[in-house]
């Protein structure tokens, strides 16, 4: 039954031990679950954690300690009529010598032919010239992990994510896939542009850029990656973060974020920012002229509306001291810090007062859209078990994200 | 997988007979797989392990007689092992709490603020988390994840039902992110 929990079955899900459809309705029900998605949190780490455990090298002297106890059971041969110890060692050696170049062969094989039984994803062209590995798609194909997707001049593709959310990709884009289980789909999007529309658990969906990762949060976004190796992600539906080591952005709908190699992810703005707010956000992210950046928060600061206080926030942590308490006395003078929680508390960057005052602070970001009803509806539909079929919502939600 | 195709009904028809040869064959095929539980399931001292990876041998060689096939011949292996590591742990047990002589370095998981964390230094703290799991919540998780088993086999060796190995590894599972919960950020950290 739909509406049932499936914490039982969350490690089953990870390790990929449930069927396909068993799956589906796993995904439909953590997605409107927010007990069970907490728990698929909880086990994906311990599974992760699980994945480190390394096998042990038994030591040189096992056997020989092991043949000294056996010394007293007495020793028969009988592995072939007339193999002699000696002609069994030959015989060892042998099958040892036609396991290395049976081996041989097959890495060999491996490298040079398809490998069809590796876990793939479907692709369809939509225009123009499509390539996966070295052969031409003229409708239907499926990438494995590890081969490159490319797309020509006016060319576009869509590619389902195994059975969580699809991505188009458009012209003249070149990715790969990465790993593909029940734990973590990842890609890689080395150029070009693409958009994604996932129906997911947070933290499944993973795209590795030159500049950053994206972590799909529930959403729908673009993501485009210049020949520079530079980036620019736009969310339409839910949350994504940027990450790079320890930088991260968190964008919401109706934001963008810049990213560069060697930096990483910029600031998160809402595209309907100033003009002039985003010009000095560009020069405080990627210049490295601490002058020029200075007056570019002055400039900053004064184009700023109460839901910019989203780049605000992220800048908290990223600008040096004295410039903080102007970004602080900006969000402040939007939304006041709640009780408990000092100026000079968030200039020290205390976590427990970042956290209360980001409480009252993100409500301004909301993006204000309306649902479709019929969307609304859908996901009553789903929500409450009268419908198992989550493409159906997934396909209502299309005319929604861009 | 090749290593293990070696070991086909006539190399355990041999070591019935008591073909020394190849119960060598036997022992090269499973004394990593083996020693790695015993590793893991007597809290990481080499010493011990060791021991009980050449009493389960011994134990092999002389149980193997007992082996009909009407199981695969890997899970009559790994219930052996189980059952070893199990008596193993018991009896020890009753002499000295397993934990105190444990000779895993504790990570250095007091400094959240690194920015690469060492993948030894997680293998270390995930080794040691694991031994203080309890046997019924650790013993799938090394079946799982050291010896790559489905859950349909481990059942099969633990003699319990799918349902029931799928339940523990739940448990297990959530007790590790509990216990290694400071190292979030370091297995995640490449997202």
């Amino acid at each position: 039954m739909f509406s049932n929990h499936v914490t039982r079955n969350v490690s089953a899900y990870c390790n990929g031990e449930l069927s396909a459809e068993e799956s589906r309705r796993f995904n439909e029900h953590v997605m409107a679950c927010a007990k069970c998605r907490a728990q698929l949190e909880d086990i994906k780490l311990g599974v992760k954690f699980a994945e480190q455990l390394p096998s042990f090298s038994a030591p040189e002297n096992l056997w020989s300690n092991v043949e000294t106890k056996l010394g007293t059971v007495p020793t028969r041969n009988y592995l072939g009529s007339g193999f002699g110890t000696w002609r069994f060692q030959v015989a060892a050696v042998a099958a040892g010598l036609l396991i290395v170049a049976t081996l041989g062969i097959w890495l060999l094989r491996r490298d040079q032919t398809p490998v069809h039984d590796s876990p793939s994803w479907q692709i369809q062209r939509l225009g123009g010239t499509l390539q996966v590995g070295e052969l031409s798609v003229a409708n239907k194909g499926k990438m494995s992990v590890g081969e490159w997707v490319e797309t020509g001049k006016d060319s576009n593709a869509q590619i389902n994510v195994a059975s969580i959310g699809q991505v188009e990709i458009g012209p003249e884009t070149k990715v790969r896939l990465l790993q593909t289980q029940p734990t973590e789909h990842r890609i890689e999007l080395a150029r070009g542009k693409m958009s994604a529309r996932i129906w997911a658990p947070p933290r499944l969906f993973f795209v590795d850029t030159p500049s950053a990762v994206a972590a799909d949060l529930g959403c729908a976004y673009t993501l485009e990656v210049k020949e520079s190796g530079a980036s620019l992600l736009r969310v339409t539906v839910g949350w994504v973060a940027l990450q790079l080591k320890d930088r991260e952005s968190m964008v919401p709908a109706g934001a963008a974020c810049e990213t560069r190699p060697g930096i990483g992810p910029g600031t998160p703005y809402f595209e309907d920012a100033a003009s002039e707010f985003r010009a000095s956000l560009t020069k405080i992210d990627f210049d490295n002229d601490s002058a020029s950046t200075n007056s570019a928060l002055d400039v900053m600061l004064s184009h700023t509306r109460k839901r910019d206080t989203l780049t605000l926030w992220h800048l908290l942590g990223r600008v040096d001291e004295t410039e903080r308490g102007k970004v602080y006395d900006k969000i402040a003078s939007f939304v006041p810090p709640p009780a408990g929680v000092t100026r000079e508390g968030i200039l020290s960057l205390d976590q427990k007062m970042l956290d209360l005052w980001r409480d009252q602070v993100e409500p301004t970001w909301a993006v204000n859209t309306t649902i479709p009803k019929e969307v609304a509806e859908e996901f009553w539909r789903v929500k409450n078990g009268v419908t198992r079929n989550a493409n159906d919502l997934q396909k209502k939600l299309t005319p929604v994200v861009p | 997988m090749m290593a293990e195709q070696i070991v086909n009904g006539r190399v355990i028809a041999a070591c019935q007979q008591g073909d020394r040869d190849a119960f060598r064959v036997l022992f090269e095929t499973y004394k990593d797989k083996v020693y790695s539980i015993a590793v893991y399931s007597v809290g990481g001292d080499r010493a011990i392990a060791d021991d009980v990876t050449q009493q389960i041998f011994l134990k092999l060689f002389t149980a193997i007689k007992q082996f009909r096939g009407d199981s695969e011949f890997t899970t009559w292996l790994y219930r052996l092992v189980v059952n070893a590591c199990m008596d193993e742990r018991r009896r020890r047990a009753r002499l000295l709490p397993f934990g105190e002589t444990v000779p895993m370095k504790t990570p250095a998981a007091k400094r959240p603020q690194e920015k690469q964390y060492a993948r030894a230094e997680i293998a270390n703290a995930v080794q040691l988390a694991i031994s203080h799991l309890k046997p019924k919540f650790r013993l799938p998780i090394l079946l799982k994840y050291v010896e790559g088993m489905s859950y349909e086999e481990i059942a099969s060796v633990m003699g319990c039902s799918k349902g029931t190995v799928a339940s523990r590894l739940n448990r297990g599972h959530g007790q590790l992110a509990k216990q290694l919960s400071h190292l979030r950020e370091h297995v995640f950290g490449e997202e």
